[in-house]
């Protein structure tokens, strides 16, 4: 049976031995990181991004890279998913953007620092992750696959592009948070369209969905498009329709 | 108690019971704005809240070892603390860094990284902090009449954490290079040289408790500290997956992270048979019930559930979910918060000379907080799966998937609220030990069978 000199050699020689290797691995991977990072995109803003990101602990409620709290989502790609101009909007007034939902602290940062924080996480976005985050592989097998087939109209207005897709689906396309809109003609006038989105609280207080802000021109423009699609609302994603019951 | 200078083991002690009753506040803070009632929101946002619970933490279980050692160590050299008045000094510096800390945390200053948040300028405190402590533990031991294993173990983990401590505090331009360096702080404490001083603990409370032949117990540290290394060091790299380091991290991190819960499982196996082994029927079975449970707990927390989401095609897609806090949960719990219960279930009859070994209430707290525990990492993983599954593997928006779990933190609510009770009746044990006074001095390592009247 083993001595007690001879388990201490073990965890000696074990420790010194697997030091090593780790600290070899360590020098190897800092030789790589730079390329795998883009280091040499690092610019003074990415830099200030960085240090607004830790001076408000953005760790304590997001993910990045996978690493932080739970409770906010996870910003690697960020910038990617939601683009440049729905983020700003947003980090103006975070609360504003998803009324009476989870609450993220105001910080009321300026034009400048905005811009750093997005150049920040635009950045993180480019790094060479190993394929995370995974693209979900049974998403294909539970949403409904559609063409563009069901919506044709105007093309989509830039603040529709960037902001209401967000939330809101056209021809398959968008987020899940408010209905889809390829049919949104039959289901509503142009005066209730303006008058809704104007001021959303005011026609139904407590909904989720917020109050832009934007110009006469651009309310139109956005109503315009939607009074131009014709598509319907793929059934996968269609609301289920009432049953026809026995009398 | 056979020296003057280890009563002011008490005084961490009573310190870790506070903070740990403040954490579990926090706690509860973020349960709640997980429901939906984040009243607190404008005071204490979900950040500072995970913030200072986090922080609470480490720094009771910080105090826990702290105390241990200022306890372990001059009962095993055989002589006084080197200077009794610095380990004073260091106490009241520790308490006021960390309530420094976290009040800035409330004030949105802080270091803004995960686990290590505390403002830069105290981390030097913690460091100038930590170096008295070392000193004076190490003077200590090298004036020492004898010199153990047990307390070499104990004092390696409290150095090397010490030392590990540094690397966290650089500042680099590179989010990769950060978190890089940032891990050799979290990882290499908490599966690397925390381990050796939860070692060091479990096996001076296992010579103590069950009277088998220090050799062979500290034989058997030896190799699992061995084994911890062997596995814990290279298996850093399962934190450099998927943050921006080349890939054959994946490789070294599966490997290696696959072999780290034989170390716990060493362990649970080898208190398991040393109590078994045991003749001597100490009375204070309490204190070995705890560091049993730590054993077994330890295993099944960080162990096994470290285990089920370490392997890099399971990661892919745990990674950044609440399956890591159920893990946490467990693990912190099982492997640190237990073994610092136990050696104040052991610690606190020979300091005080009150014999409350055995007492119904004692028995009560050790099961009611363990069944919470459980409960709590129970809830946490059936929402950390649902999370996994729906945002993860079918790509629904997170908030929409947060909406869905939702119901599950009302399961954690009710389960941390038999923990808190276990811990309640835990810390009413504590403060009817009384203070710890001369009379219990003399009841000295040949006999902690003096305490007890034999």
């Amino acid at each position: 049976m083993l001595s007690k000199s001879q388990a201490k050699t073990f965890f000696v020689g074990g420790t010194v031995v697997f030091s090593a290797a780790f600290l070899a691995l360590t020098y190897d991977s800092m030789q790589q990181i730079p390329a795998l990072t883009h280091d040499d995109k690092i610019t003074p803003a990415v830099e200030r991004g960085k240090m607004i990101w830790e001076d408000n602990n953005c760790m304590g409620c997001h993910t990045l890279f996978g690493e932080g709290a739970y409770y906010a989502p996870e910003l690697t790609k960020v910038v990617e998913r939601r683009g440049k101009p729905w983020l700003k909007l947003f980090l103006k007034d975070p609360q504003k953007m998803f009324p009476g939902e989870r609450k993220m602290v105001q910080y009321g940062f300026n034009e400048a620092q905005i811009d750093d924080v997005i150049a920040f996480l635009e950045w993180c976005g480019n790094v060479d992750l190993q394929g995370f985050p995974a693209k979900p592989p049974l998403a294909g097998k539970v949403q409904n696959v559609v063409s563009s087939g069901g919506a044709t109209g105007k093309p989509q207005p830039e603040l529709f592009r960037t902001i209401c897709v967000a939330c809101h689906a056209v021809g398959g396309a968008g987020g899940t948070v408010g209905p889809p809109l390829d049919d949104v003609r039959n289901r509503k006038s142009r005066a209730d369209m303006m008058a809704w989105i104007a001021n959303p609280q005011s026609i139904k207080p407590g909904t989720p969905m917020p109050k832009i802000d934007m110009s006469e021109a651009q309310l139109n423009e956005i109503v315009d498009f939607l009074l131009s699609l014709s598509g319907s609302v793929p059934a996968a994603v269609a609301p289920a329709q009432p049953q026809p019951t026995f009398e | 108690m056979k020296y003057q200078s280890q009563k002011i083991a008490y005084w961490f002690f009573a310190a870790a019971m506070v903070l740990f009753s403040l954490q579990i506040v926090y706690g509860f803070i973020m349960g709640f704005a997980r429901i939906g009632y984040d009243v607190l929101h404008d005071w204490i946002p979900f950040n500072t809240a995970r913030a200072v619970h986090t922080n609470l933490l480490v720094v009771w279980l910080l105090c826990g070892f702290m105390g241990a050692a200022y306890y372990i160590i001059p009962e095993e050299v055989e002589r006084d603390l080197e200077w009794p008045k610095l380990a004073w000094l260091q106490y009241f510096s520790l308490l006021i860094d960390g309530v420094i800390a976290v009040g800035c945390y409330h004030f949105n200053i802080w270091e803004g990284r995960k686990f290590l948040e505390i403002p830069r300028p105290l981390d030097y405190l913690v460091v100038v902090n930590v170096l008295m402590f070392i000193a004076n533990i190490g003077v200590t031991m090298w004036k020492g009449k004898r010199s153990t294993t047990t307390s070499m173990v104990l004092f390696m983990g409290l150095l090397f954490a010490a030392l590990l401590y540094l690397p966290g505090m650089v500042q680099v331009r590179n989010q990769t290079v950060d978190s890089f360096y940032r891990w050799w702080v979290v990882h290499l404490w908490v599966e690397g040289v925390w381990e050796l001083i939860m070692g060091g603990m479990l096996c001076y409370l296992l010579i103590k408790l069950t009277g088998v032949d220090r050799e062979v117990v500290e034989k058997w540290l030896y190799l699992i500290v061995g084994l911890t290394f062997l596995s814990g060091i290279l298996g850093t790299g399962h934190h450099y997956y998927y943050i921006g380091t080349p890939r054959y991290w994946l490789i070294v991190g599966g490997v290696f992270s696959a072999l780290e819960p034989l170390a716990f499982l060493g362990m649970a196996i080898y208190a398991l048979a040393m109590a078994k082994r045991g003749e001597r029927k100490h009375p204070n079975r309490i204190a070995l019930t705890w560091s049993l449970g730590c054993a077994v707990m330890s295993f099944v927390g960080a162990g096994f559930l470290g285990m089920a989401h370490t392997l890099p095609q399971v990661n892919m897609y745990t990674h950044g979910t609440l399956v890591t806090a159920m893990h946490g949960h467990l693990a912190f719990w099982g492997a640190y918060a237990m073994i610092v219960l136990a050696m104040i279930a052991y610690a606190l009859p020979l300091m005080t000379g009150r014999k409350l070994w055995d007492t119904p209430l004692a028995s009560w707290a050790f099961w009611t907080s363990n069944i919470g525990m459980l409960g709590m990492t129970g809830a946490l993983a059936v929402a950390g799966i649902t999370q996994v599954n729906l945002e993860r593997r079918m790509g629904l928006d997170f908030m929409l998937v947060q909406k869905e779990i939702q119901v599950h933190f009302i399961g954690m609510l009710l389960a941390a609220a038999l923990f808190t009770v276990g811990i309640g009746m835990f810390i009413v044990m504590f403060f009817r030990h009384g203070l710890p006074n001369d009379e219990a001095l003399g009841t000295d390592v040949a006999g902690d069978l003096v305490a007890v009247g034999k």
